[in-house]
């Protein structure tokens, strides 16, 4: 029996339902060497700026339980190497690209939607609102994240919006006492898809030297540590707005994914397990697929958002 | 095989063709060091020796990962990926060439003194230093070689009572000499300095917590001395984990966040 795994995500037409974490698959030419990339749904790159950015001082990572923390800080190359040196490999590959920008305002983030469009350089824009790690810890809370105040959000994607017809992904923080706030803002700006979560934020001190693990003290949480608390932010978003939502945090087999589908997830992407497993995504391509022959299922798609609760 | 030579430091051969075949001294491998998800991340080991089938490698209980890595029965099946990142120049026309070891530093300079007795004709001289006399590792490996050997400890229990640097600078590295370091953060700053004041090449291979040991993830970086912004860090696991000394930033480095105390594990 032939299964269905294709999926739209707001315009993005996905083959299957299963990308990569922005900053866990660096341009995509990393693994490329040890599988073939098109097996992917899409490609999601490493967040681009307008300019290069050398990131935050070392130590940037940690392990931790079930986990790491990590604060990279958005070091990349910028949009202009992106351009010339990353985005020819991958558009010779044939996969979809999700381009994840970053910027410091709603002109700078149109900006690099609308280079990334005309250069056809992208397939669909993710946003990324909800960087833990680009502002200095010592200085006190910092600035607050764009996606934790909806208000920004929806400024944020409406600049966006205006500078592109690109899919617009709007990737939300789950650092907020309710993420349906943020989402629901995306939504009625123009967002086609939203996606979550971003890192949880941490801390982990060194208790023999009492320092912070973290030159930036603070970090973003990943890895399966972060499943449970992704898992129920999905299904709170998929059962509140319309548009769909791309699933992700800690996600590490196909048992993972299919969680996140029936929360209410279109499509999935798998973070830090590739670091552990370069070619975890595509080996959950291939258990979701038998998934569905040994459910009797025709179509990915009936899977998205089909939890079951007992005596409804 | 596993081997427990020194208190806490474990020798390990792994068959493993292919990564053998590939290998180059200072290079690395990932190893997975238990089958289900905890601890989450691979651990990176450099290879201590190299042969035909196979690697060993050499590494110091500092945590949980190595600990359970140091109980994995001999026969059991490893997950492995290697080998990653640019190892150690060689140059035949360099007239001398000086291994400087910190602690469990020694890890990737059996298979470097290996090459350069093969492949440039000459044998190098080896500085190994560490705490105390029970934790210097290596010293035999290197005598059957035909190394000379020059030991220093912190408490003077063997060798000179001194750092491995103070030994370095005696032997009076020259413009035909390149130095080859590996050990705590501190040391291989002092290392390149003495090497610069005199003149000779310096390599040290940088150890750092990583994730994806291929390039991606940006969590080993470290600060160099290129200027253009976006280029200023680079990366432990695929720009080095071998670098030429001059082009590390070593004021930049906090030492604080430096754990070592005489030693240093290459990995945690």
């Amino acid at each position: 029996m032939a299964v269905k795994l294709a999926v739209n995500l707001g315009g993005l037409v996905m083959k299957n339902p299963v990308t990569v974490a922005s900053g866990t698959f660096g341009y995509g030419q990393e693994y490329d060497q040890y599988f073939d990339i098109t097996q992917l749904g899409a490609v999601t790159t490493k967040s681009l700026s307008l300019h290069p950015r050398s990131g935050n001082n070392p130590p940037r990572l940690v392990e931790t339980a079930a986990g790491l923390l990590n604060a990279i800080g958005l070091q990349n190359a910028g949009l202009e190497t992106y351009l010339a040196e990353k985005a020819p490999f991958l558009r010779e590959k044939n996969v979809p690209i999700i381009a994840n920008i970053y910027g410091h305002s709603p002109d700078e983030y149109a900006e690099l939607a609308r280079r990334l469009e005309q250069a056809g350089a992208a397939d669909a824009i993710e946003a990324n609102l909800s960087c833990p790690n680009v502002h200095d810890a010592r200085t006190g809370p910092g600035p607050v994240l764009v996606a934790q105040v909806p208000e920004r959000v929806r400024e944020y994607t409406e600049a966006i919006r205006s500078a592109t017809k690109l899919p617009l992904i709007v990737k939300l923080t789950p650092n907020v006492t309710d993420i349906r706030e943020p989402a629901l803002a995306a939504e009625e700006a123009g967002a086609d898809a939203v996606s979550l979560i971003n890192t949880l934020l941490g801390m982990a001190i060194d208790p023999e030297t009492r320092r912070p693990c973290l030159a930036n003290i603070v970090g973003g949480l990943s890895g399966p540590a972060i499943r449970p608390v992704a898992l129920k932010m999905v299904w709170d978003v998929a059962r509140t707005v319309k548009i769909p939502v791309l699933g992700m945090g800690g996600i590490c087999e196909t048992s993972d994914a299919i969680q996140f589908l029936a929360a209410g997830a279109t499509a999935i992407a798998v973070g830090s397990m590739t670091f552990r497993q370069p070619d975890a995504a595509v080996s959950i391509i291939k258990g979701i697929e038998e998934y569905l022959i040994r459910h009797g299922l025709e179509d990915v798609t009936s899977l998205i958002g089909s939890v079951q609760y007992d005596g409804q | 095989m596993r081997q427990e030579a020194a208190p806490g430091h474990y020798r390990m051969g792994l068959h493993a063709p292919e990564i053998a075949r590939a290998a180059k001294p200072g290079q690395f491998c990932m190893i997975q060091v238990s089958d289900g998800l905890h601890p989450f991340l691979r651990r990176p080991m450099s290879f201590e020796r190299i042969f035909p089938d196979g690697i060993s490698i050499l590494f110091k209980v500092e945590g949980e990962g190595t600990r359970i890595l140091a109980n994995r029965a001999p026969g059991q099946n490893l997950s492995i990926q290697g080998p990653l990142g640019i190892g150690f120049p060689l140059d035949s026309s360099v007239e001398r060439h000086i291994l400087v070891a910190g602690g469990i530093g020694v890890a990737p300079f059996p298979a470097l003194a290996e090459a350069i007795i093969r492949a440039c004709g000459k044998v190098p001289e080896v500085v190994l230093a560490a705490r105390s006399q029970h934790l210097l590792v290596g010293e035999d490996v290197f005598r059957e070689m035909g190394c000379t050997v020059r030991m220093a400890t912190d408490d003077g229990s063997v060798g000179e009572h001194a750092t491995a640097v103070d030994v370095l600078e005696r032997l009076a590295p020259s413009a035909q000499t390149r130095v080859y370091a590996c050990g705590p953060m501190p040391m291989l700053r002092a290392a390149a300095e003495v090497s610069k004041r005199l003149g000779a090449a310096c390599y040290v291979s940088l150890e750092a917590q990583m994730a994806c040991g291929d390039g991606v993830c940006l969590g080993c970086a470290v600060e160099s001395n290129r200027e253009k912004e976006g280029e200023r860090m680079v990366r432990v696991c695929a720009d080095g984990p071998v670098f030429d000394a001059a082009i590390i930033n070593w004021t930049a480095h906090n030492f604080a966040y430096d754990r070592s105390r005489g030693s240093l594990a290459r990995t945690r």
